[in-house]
């Protein structure tokens, strides 16, 4: 027996602590910490001994069994599964370590942690399902933990809305991508949805399934990651998302459900492969939401909203990559990302906890502060504008490679995008910890132990993780390609282009935010119109309320009146026209609901009448 | 184990007989009358449950089956003009199947908790009470007659408790509401009754022979209708046989029968264009009595339809799929979209019906067995969760004296635990994986997708609609600041909370755990799917 086995018990470490959290509700809020970091823990525990056994199996059983078919659930390890497994379950034992100390004023801290606790589980199954309809099924459950997490403060209306609009315009995708399973259901012997299975039927383009129907099917699959994943035209959710505690944008809105995008990709990896078209189209339109996301990001003055935009950018990178065939460059990207965009939340969460404040024209100053703060996100801003040796150097070294291998237009804009990375880094970082302390950074201290803990952790492997993948060392290929030739192509041209692209991102917000001798903003008053626009992410958001939610209240306001005076004014017509012939012939409309018991008893016995009487008539 | 003993009549009856019981007690004992009330909607609870246990999918139909000689009225013997009897029989019929099964469980379970629910009602309660279980008995009876006869006045006995429940505890606009109801319900019923006339005097024709005697008559016996509808031959040679020529089934008549009888079910669905009556029972009737209308009253309309409908009338369901497809599609979208603009919460959720019905349309439409299938786990996912809905409605009116979305708002303040069952009903309403409404939904998408790809590709819409219009309510009451006159209002009691917990619990089950309804109505769809089959492949 091995651990890969029981891999179906990882989820139901934290699905076990949600129903405690639940069940004790409030009085229980001492121990919620407790409970809620020591289902991730066990999680985590399992989740390493199954990839350090590295077996991979599954097993499944009906979950709705009918003469013909049936839908089943189960769980399936593989070595992209059990190295998720990991990532997933250390980073939300992390965040729960640091929501201790977070949260710890809330007075729903319980309630936090059970939906924390549900998110963990859901995204758990997500990660182990081994069919299209049970991924399907947690991809709706992570959906709806994001919702409830983003709205946790409920009373605002901001997370308010914003939960809503995160809900709905995932669900855009959700539709493309519960479309895709109807389509596979119909399209696959035996109605067989299991990735194995898909694995088989699309492999080299057997022509089991029709070209084209492939392509269709995988557009739709990426439909519902361009959602999840956040990227364009339906990234709009994700900015607004950040409405949500800070520990939660670390642990779904960066780390990990965002990312289940990619990893959907990567688990049906052999459909977009049979459809050169479906593998484009990610790759460009990964590309183009890595440059569009990170232009915005350079506009952007919420802390937090900037790291959004970032998330945008990279998990473009992440699409890219997939788009351009190398699915271990896009699992490497995910898990340094992983780390690094954890981190950086959790330092933001750390200084906007110390400063309550997260308008960076608002901060400044703060290194003098928060010290270990300022080191721990400065090394976050490294690994994410790929500084060798940082992990996120060789990840993007990895996509940048493969992305030149398939077309150079895809790397030169991924070349730019790594620019401005560094950039609005450099900016973020500048202006939030060089210079001298502002009004708001003023009483700030160090957060607690608890909270500096993670990010510590955090810090280590955003460092150093990058080093599992590198010219010298093929380990991530090969665990994640197996047997297969690990296609490895990083020329040392494209590291140094790439690493000195980062530094000179890095070196001119250095000049713009620290020695100032570059005024940024003298180029955006040149152009105020088109800044404006960018801080506004250019204005996609009122093309969505202007093409569609507008013109949507409007069809449900005509469809409100249609209703009411043409629908129901035909059948009261009908009805007035009918009771006045009533009232003609009998004294029936006298009010008196008796009468009508006694009407439908009297016709009652009429046709009965006129039934035995048939025979008058026959 | 099988069961010796009517217990399906008794199911029926019980609610009947706590409703004498109740009219011996005099009417000043509210507390004893509630009680007692409750326990008579427990009886059945307990009986279905045990019929839950004992049924085997697998069993003929006829295994529960309970039948007496009812109406015998003897017909001109020179009709026939030989020896033997001629007679017009009406039997009292009942009978359990694997469609039948399921929506018993519901009108049990949820005349329970409506009844356990009627705190909130203020005046007459013995009235109220002994009408509530007469309503009860009539859904059962609905659910599980097997002669017309006996079928339409179950289904009459419906439309009266409802009318006086509507008019005399609705609110400002009742009586409007319960002519309106009377007057759609009243047009549905005529249009049954004259398929019904019609179909005892054509295919309900048969012979007999028992003792050397032919027995010739005319029945209201559904087996005999749907055997001699499934066979037109065999009921041909049988005219051919008797000198009584009944009239002859044609073609157009059989056509004509089967559009009259969808027009007629689906006003009780309700489908496009025929569901505004409706709307003036969610937004008028007292919520235990809304609990029912829509968690119940509404599945006899899809009920009727699978019954007499599609099982009576194969091919011509088949010929009308498209049709059938069609309409579900419009209710489906139609009803989203106004359950978005609408501001009155209960009106959202009649709209919310429609659209949920829609579902169940399309379901049927399918004509295979996952369609199918879903479109009855439909059926019972929406019953419940709509209790649960107006259950709730019913709590923040008594709290609020409103269900306006405008007068509402931050209530998961003041009463946390009616706030997130609210939000959990929402969740299930929009389809959302390990509750409820996942599956029915699932499941007839999945079946329809087979046989009419455009109208489930274009339906695959309803669940970003269906989310829109169900967050939007659902916020807008518990969600933002706290409106500053519901400051200090108290969260659910344990009367409102216990039926809350049982029907959520449900919802949970049926997410989770789907095969607890589709192992019951596995194969009973069989017979239907067969005949299909056997046509397409002769």
């Amino acid at each position: 027996m091995t651990y890969s086995e029981q891999a179906w018990l990882i989820p139901l470490f934290p699905l076990a602590a949600f129903l405690l959290l639940t069940a004790w509700g409030r009085s229980f809020r001492r121990f919620a910490p407790i409970v809620g970091a020591a289902g991730s823990f066990g999680s985590l525990v399992l989740s390493i001994l199954v990839m350090a056994g590295g077996v991979e199996y599954r097993d499944r059983f009906d979950w709705i069994k009918m003469d013909g078919l049936s839908l089943s659930i189960g769980y399936e390890v593989t070595h992209l599964t059990s190295l998720m497994l990991v990532i997933v379950s250390f980073v939300s034992f992390l965040v729960c370590i640091y929501s201790a100390g977070y949260m710890k004023e809330d007075e729903r801290i319980t309630v936090f942690y059970g939906y924390v606790s549900l998110f963990v589980f859901s995204m758990l199954g997500l990660v182990l399902s081994d069919n299209m309809l049970m991924l399907y099924i947690f991809w709706e459950l992570v959906g709806v933990c994001s919702f409830l997490l983003v709205g946790f403060w409920y009373h605002k209306p901001e997370a308010k809305a914003a939960a809503k609009k995160a809900f709905i315009v995932t669900r855009i995708g959700d539709a493309g991508l519960l479309l895709a399973v109807l389509l596979l259901f119909w399209y696959m012997p035996n109605h067989a949805l299991d990735f194995a299975g898909i694995q088989n039927v699309f492999h080299g383009q057997s022509g089991v399934v029709d070209d084209g129907i492939t392509t269709l099917i995988a557009l739709l699959v990426f439909m519902g990651a361009v959602g999840k994943s956040g990227q364009f035209p339906l990234h709009i959710w994700l900015p607004d998302a950040m409405e949500g505690p800070t520990p939660i944008s670390a642990l779904i809105h960066a780390a990990t459900m965002v990312a289940a995008g990619v990893f959907l990709i990567c688990r049906t990896f052999v459909l977009f492969e049979a459809s050169p078209a479906a593998m484009n189209t990610v790759a460009y339109v990964g590309a183009f939401t890595a440059l569009l996301a990170a232009t915005i990001a350079l506009k952007q003055y919420d802390v937090k909203r900037i790291l959004a935009y970032s998330t945008i950018s990279q998990l473009g990178y992440m699409m890219l990559a997939l788009g351009v065939g190398s699915m271990t460059a896009a699992v490497f990207h995910l898990m340094t990302h992983a780390f690094f965009k954890a981190l950086l939340f959790l330092a933001a969460g750390s200084l906007i906890h110390a400063a309550h404040k997260q308008d960076i024209r608002e901060l400044g100053g703060l290194g003098s502060r928060m010290k270990v703060t300022a080191a721990l996100f400065g090394v976050g801003a490294l690994a994410l504008s790929g500084i060798p040796p940082f992990s996120g150097f060789w990840s993007k070294d990895a996509i940048l490679s493969a992305a030149l291998d398939h077309h150079p237009v895809l790397f030169a804009v991924g070349l730019l995008g790594a620019l401005l990375t560094a950039l609005y880094m450099a900016r973020l970082f500048f202006r939030v910890f060089a210079g001298q302390p502002s009004a708001a950074a003023e009483p700030a201290h160090e957060s607690p132990a608890v909270m500096i803990g993670p990010m510590i952790i955090l810090a280590i492997l955003a460092a150093f993780s990058g080093f599992v993948e590198t010219p010298w060392n093929d380990w991530l290929s090969g665990w994640l390609l197996d047997n297969e030739a690990a296609t490895h192509s990083n020329s040392p041209a494209v590291m140094i282009v790439s690493a000195a692209v980062s530094l000179l991102g890095l070196y001119i917000g250095w000049l713009a935010y620290v020695k100032k001798t570059i005024r940024p903003s003298s180029m955006a008053d040149s152009m105020p119109g088109v800044s404006r626009l960018v801080e506004l992410g250019y204005r996609i958001d009122d093309l969505f309320a202007a093409v569609i939610v507008k013109p949507y209240r409007m069809l449900g306001t005509g469809a409100k009146l249609f209703d009411r005076y043409i629908v129901d004014g035909v059948v009261r017509l009908t009805a007035s026209a009918a009771s006045g012939l009533g009232r003609m012939t009998a004294a029936l409309q006298n009010g008196q609901v008796q009468t009508y018991g006694i009407a439908a008893v009297l016709g009652l016995i009429v046709i009965i009448v006129v039934m035995a009487g048939r025979r008058l008539w026959s | 184990m099988t069961i010796d003993w009517p217990i399906l009549s008794l199911i029926v009856f019980s609610p009947l007989l706590g409703a004498a019981l109740l009219l011996a007690l005099p009417k000043q004992r509210a507390r004893m009358l509630r009680w007692m009330a409750i326990f008579a909607t427990l009886v059945p609870l307990a009986l279905s449950l045990v019929l839950y246990v004992d049924y085997d999918p697998s069993r003929p139909d006829d295994a529960y089956e309970e039948r007496v000689e009812w109406i015998r009225i003897p017909l001109e013997k020179s009709a026939i003009g030989i020896g033997g009897t001629f007679e017009l029989q009406f039997d009292y019929a009942l009978s359990l199947d694997g469609l039948s099964l399921p929506l018993v469980l519901l009108t049990t379970v949820t005349a329970s908790m409506a009844a356990i629910a009627s705190t909130s009602i203020r005046k007459r309660w013995k009235a109220y009470y002994i009408w509530l279980l007469i309503l009860e008995c009539g859904m059962l009876g609905v659910f599980l007659a097997r002669d017309l006869l006996l079928f339409f006045i179950y289904f009459e006995m419906t439309m009266i408790p409802m009318i006086f429940l509507i008019g005399i505890w609705g609110q400002m606009e009742r009586e409007r509401a319960a002519t309106r109801f009377l007057l759609y319900n009243g047009l549905g019923s005529a249009l049954m009754l004259i398929a019904f006339v019609i179909l005892i005097m054509t295919a309900g024709f048969s012979i007999e022979q028992a003792s050397g005697v032919l027995h010739y008559m005319y029945s209201g016996s559904y087996e005999t209708i749907v055997s001699n509808l499934a066979d037109p031959q065999a009921y041909a040679n049988l005219s051919a046989a008797s000198s009584v020529n009944p009239l002859y089934m044609s073609d157009g008549m059989r056509t004509s029968l089967f559009v009259i009888l969808l027009l007629a079910f689906g006003i009780k669905l309700p489908v496009f264009p025929l569901h505004t009556w409706m709307l003036d029972v969610h937004r008028e009737a007292p919520a235990p009595v809304v609990m029912l209308h829509s968690g119940i009253l509404l599945k006899m309309g899809a009920y009727g339809m699978i019954r007499f409908g599609l099982f009576a009338f194969p091919e011509e369901a088949q010929r009308f799929q498209a049709v059938l497809a069609v309409f579900g599609l419009i209710s489906l979208l139609y009803g989203a979209v106004i359950a978005f603009r609408h501001k009155e919460l209960r009106l959202v959720l009649a709209y919310s019906s429609l659209s949920h019905m829609g579902i169940v349309l399309l379901g049927l439409a399918s004509l295979n067995e996952i369609g199918m299938q879903g479109a009855v786990f439909q059926l019972v996912s929406h019953g419940l969760i709509s209790a649960l809905m107006f259950l709730l409605l019913g709590c923040i009116y008594e709290r609020a004296g409103t269900t306006s979305i405008d007068e509402l708002g931050g209530l998961a303040k003041a009463a946390p635990f009616l706030s997130g069952a609210l939000l959990l009903g929402g969740l299930a309403s929009l389809g959302l994986p390990g509750l409820s409404g996942f599956v029915g939904e699932l499941l007839a998408l999945l079946g329809l997708f087979d046989s009419n790809q455009t109208v489930a590709s274009i339906a695959v819409l309803g669940i970003i609609l269906t989310a829109v219009y169900v967050l939007r309510a659902v916020m807008a009451t518990t969600f933002g600041p706290l409106q500053p006159k519901l400051e200090g209002i108290r969260d659910a009691r344990f009367v409102e909370a216990l039926p809350t917990a049982v029907l959520l619990a449900f919802v949970l089950l049926l997410g989770i755990y789907p095969s607890f309804v589709t192992d019951m109505i596995k194969y009973s769809f069989d017979g239907l799917l067969n005949h299909l089959n056997t046509r397409v492949g002769g």
